[in-house]
């Protein structure tokens, strides 16, 4: 199965109204709102269309410090809880190149470094390549700098599967996004044992009789 | 036919004297007729099986709604008796203005089966066989040759040097299947799904030997599922459980799609290697597809026209 | 044609002779020696065995046969086309004695005429007992169903199947009758009917071989050479199996009053052509598959040598190919004329040659591998076998009755004046 990426562990869906740039209309977030009371108040869209979730994240991951508080919850903290003190690290290319924490981060992305994606200046949010700030929210932006194939598909519906309805005048849809399948920091496709084996009679080696 | 002792020979009318040999004969004929009905008994069974209602039961395509609805009321009540479980069967009609189209991405899908799970699940498929309308070849690279390929893989996938081939009804615009059936028991839809009165067919088989897909599947017995596992969500012409000795086939999950929803196998890709849509929507994302991938059918050659298609990107 | 004295006197209305005819025809099926109860006794109960195994069949679905989604026709529609050709085959008697005004194979034609009934006959029940809804039946019934002819050749083959049923009862039915009654048969009333009857044989095994060679799917089928195979096959089993009938009729019965010398010599004449041209057809298409090694050639790599380690049918067509040529090797010498022992011996090394290459060696390889190049093979069940013997024996019974009461009609030793 797909990996979850652990991400802030509180994945919200938010309704995107059309397929068609539904990445650019990522930023309408609304956090906090579930998924039918987001189908409910776009039923009556003038495009007479259901929405379209994504499984986006509403804000950064926070880390496990492997504590519990006192009601037996794990202790979470931000990043910048650490990042805010720490000098960036402008080379490291992945956890062994680290003197302190995420050594154990399996990184597998290419000739990425830490800081193409993570922005040393608001460790909450990510960066483009050009430097711009973006929000965890909009990581399908990112994605897609690198992979424009893959995001176009995507916004065409021919990437990353869905469930729900196909007829969206009849229903809602929705989609997983890019981190739901592919984990930013060794995105290949997971390798997966199939658990179900149609089978005919007597499919070979036949049976004595 | 007389048993009674014969006195060497007595008349009757037209037909004359009546030899011991006759009478003989009489009693062999009584004897050989009352051995055949002892060979046939086993028929009692299905007295059972098959209602007077089921025997004279018209052609879909000549039922009255009010016919419809005693007739799914009649197998739904037979789903409770023999399964245990209370579903409701559905006819959802064709939406006008839609013709569904498939596609898959084989550079993505991987081979691991949940598609033919999900249908096995969805379609009150028969536990014990393991059966589902969806095949997976898992294909060495290099080749469509699909002898080559294996349907039988069982390892960790994708395998290396492999890509992996889903099988399934083509809903082919010019179906073989369909023409050979000798009582129109399988007609295409409007919207292009090709579909199986279960209550119709007689059973022969020639529309398996026509399709160049192994896409059809015959109830060689009365299908088993257990009746905490039986989806309730049936249609008549698509995933009601099928009767013994009839033919069946993937319907695109008609009880869903003709509803808006995606079909099973869809959903429950976890490589989003499927597109589903309206080939009559040109905004459609099956659409999108066929305009800006390069897509191919199985067979082409054999003039089926699938509706579903096959892409690498 | 024998002449038959014509007895003086008014004509019986029909009402009273043809009672009387039926009565007969019931009373010569049913006397007869020793052997013969002994042979039908036999034959009943295999066929009730078969019937028994049909009902087992019906009641818990056609899982107790070996059948598969891979292979999805078997021994029945093998048997069926078997028959097919068997019923064409009789036509190779009507043909010398019609077209060609053979007389001597005009006085045995019935014999022809009466193996098709019965072959036919085992036809449509190896039809019935492999369709997996026989109670829906009624179906395919036109007018009562939904009868999708033209489109289906299902359809065609089930009128032409009943069609050469009903011209074939009506022919025979008719000329003894009239036979019974110690009259001429007024040519009217039988040489229309066998005429179309000629082409009617033709077009049955055509049609069963278009039903194979129609679908594109399965290239073993799909062969143009289909239909012609088909026929010749038919016209070496047909007759093969007509000679053996007249050695035994011969043997049992007596040729006192019937001459079946001239029509096996003739029959031999043309088996000894037929086959030829069937194992010619054969060569053909094997030299296509095998030279062109397009991968349609799996389908015949697995019938002669196996494929991917899997050989069932590999021992049933090298014993038919065995048969074939060494039944053509038989025929070809000139000692088959005169010996009756190596005739017998030809005539069921064809007919089991045949058999196997148009059943088991045609049917089943279609399916090996599967349309999805999957390999599953494919072996007859115990019910299979039960119901195949079963409709062979209710075959021969037809056909041993139907000769019970034909010869001695025809032979003129029962007719109405001499009852």
């Amino acid at each position: 199965m797909p990996r979850r990426l652990n991400t802030s562990g509180c994945l919200l869906l938010i309704a995107v109204s059309a397929a068609p740039g539904v990445i650019g209309g990522c930023s309408e977030q609304r956090p906090g709102a579930g998924d039918r009371a987001v189908a409910a108040s776009h039923q009556g869209d003038e495009t007479g269309r259901f929405p379209v979730h994504l499984n986006l994240p509403v804000g950064p991951p926070r880390v496990e410090t492997g504590q519990r508080d006192h009601l037996d919850r794990p202790v979470t903290v931000s990043c910048v809880a650490c990042h805010s003190l720490q000098a960036p690290d402008r080379v490291a290319r992945s956890g062994d190149d680290l003197q302190q924490f995420h050594q154990d981060l399996q990184f597998v992305h290419g000739n990425l470094a830490c800081l193409s994606c993570h922005n040393p200046l608001n460790y909450s949010a990510l960066r483009l390549a050009d430097g711009t700030e973006v929000e965890y929210a909009s990581v399908m932006t990112l994605c897609g700098q690198c992979h424009p194939r893959q995001s176009n598909d995507y916004v065409h519906g021919a990437h990353g599967g869905m469930t729900g309805y196909w007829d969206l005048t009849r229903g809602p849809r929705s989609r997983r996004i890019c981190i739901d399948c592919h984990d930013p920091h060794a995105p290949a496709f997971p390798h997966m044992i199939p658990t179900f084996k149609s089978r005919d009679r007597f499919l070979s080696p036949q049976s004595p009789h | 036919m007389s048993s009674e002792k014969p006195h060497r020979t007595f008349s009757l009318p037209v037909l004359g004297d009546v030899s011991r040999r006759t009478a003989m004969k009489a009693v062999g004929a009584t004897i050989g007729v009352a051995a055949f009905g002892r060979a046939i008994l086993p028929l009692a069974e299905l007295k059972d099986r098959v209602t007077l209602q089921e025997f004279l039961q018209k052609h879909y395509k000549e039922l009255t709604p009010q016919e419809k609805a005693t007739i799914f009321e009649r197998l739904e009540s037979e789903t409770k008796a023999q399964y245990g479980a209370a579903v409701s069967i559905r006819d959802p009609p064709p939406i006008p203005g839609v013709r569904f189209g498939y596609a898959i991405n084989l550079s993505v899908c991987n081979g691991n089966g949940r598609c033919a799970e999900a249908c096995h699940r969805e379609n009150n498929h028969d536990r014990a066989t393991s059966q589902s309308y969806i095949r997976i070849f898992e294909m060495p690279r290099g080749t469509m040759d699909l002898e080559k390929g294996r349907s039988t893989y069982d390892h960790v996938v994708p395998a290396p040097d492999s890509f992996y081939l889903p099988v399934q009804c083509f809903q082919c615009e010019n179906p073989p299947c369909v023409s050979v059936c000798p009582v129109e028991a399988t007609w295409q839809e409007p919207d292009g799904i090709v579909v199986v009165d279960y209550n119709w067919c007689i059973g022969c088989r020639y529309c398996q030997a026509a399709c160049p897909y192994h896409a059809r599947r015959f109830n060689w017995q009365q299908p088993e599922v257990p009746a905490d596992e039986i989806n309730p969500d049936q249609g008549y012409l698509s995933n009601r459980i099928r009767p013994q000795g009839a033919m069946e086939k993937c319907h695109f999950c008609l009880h869903r799609t003709r509803e808006g929803r995606l079909p099973a196998c869809l959903e429950a890709c976890p490589t989003g290697a499927r597109i589903f849509g309206n080939l009559l929507d040109p905004e459609s994302e099956i659409r999108w597809v066929l305009a800006n991938k390069r897509v191919f059918v199985l067979k082409e050659e054999l003039g089926t026209r699938p509706t579903l298609f096959y892409f690498f990107d | 044609m024998t002449t038959l004295p014509h007895t003086p006197g008014p004509k019986p209305t029909h009402w009273v002779s043809y009672p009387r005819f039926i009565w007969q025809s019931l009373v010569l099926a049913t006397d007869g020696s020793f052997m013969f109860y002994a042979w039908m006794t036999l034959l009943t109960a295999v066929a009730l065995v078969g019937a028994n195994a049909w009902a087992h069949q019906v009641a818990h679905g056609m899982i107790v046969t070996n059948m598969t989604d891979h292979v999805s026709w078997g021994l029945y529609i093998a048997n069926f086309t078997f028959a097919v050709g068997v019923a064409a085959g009789g036509v190779m008697m009507v043909i010398p004695a019609y077209l060609y005004h053979d007389r001597r194979m005009h006085d045995v034609v019935i014999l022809g005429e009466l193996l098709a009934i019965a072959a036919i006959v085992m036809c449509l029940l190896f039809v019935t007992v492999d369709l997996g809804r026989p109670d829906r039946f009624w179906h395919i019934i036109p007018g009562l169903g939904r009868f999708n002819f033209p489109v289906s050749m299902l359809t065609w083959d089930v009128i032409v199947l009943n069609g050469y049923l009903l011209l074939n009862l009506h022919i025979c039915g008719y000329l003894l009758y009239i036979r019974y009654l110690g009259r001429t048969p007024d040519p009217r009333w039988y040489v229309p009917f066998i005429m179309i009857s000629i082409v009617w044989a033709i077009s049955i095994h055509t049609v069963t071989a278009f039903l194979y060679s129609g679908l594109g799917g399965r290239p073993f089928w799909n062969s143009a050479l289909l239909a012609p195979r088909f026929l010749a096959s038919a016209f070496v089993s047909g007759p093969a199996f007509l000679i053996i009938t007249m050695l035994v009729i011969t043997r049992v019965a007596g040729s006192a009053k019937m001459d079946f010398k001239g029509p096996t010599r003739t029959l031999i004449q043309i088996v000894r052509i037929t086959i030829l041209i069937n194992l010619l057809m054969v060569a053909s298409e094997l030299f296509t598959e095998f030279y062109t090694g397009s991968a349609h050639v799996a389908h015949a790599r697995y019938l002669f040598f196996g494929l991917h380690g899997y050989h069932g049918l590999v021992p049933w067509i090298w014993t038919a190919i065995l048969c074939n040529v060494a039944a053509a090797v038989l025929f070809l010498h000139p000692a088959i004329m005169r010996s009756v022992r190596w005739l017998v011996v030809a005539c069921v090394l064809a007919f089991i040659g045949v058999w196997i290459e148009k059943g088991m060696g045609l049917i089943i390889p279609g399916f090996i591998p599967s349309t999805l190049h999957e390999i599953v093979e494919y072996a007859p069940s115990l019910t299979e076998w039960k119901i195949t013997a079963g409709i062979w024996a209710f075959g021969l019974m037809i056909y041993t009755v139907a000769l019970k009461i034909a010869l001695p009609i025809f032979r003129g030793d029962v007719n109405f004046s001499r009852r």
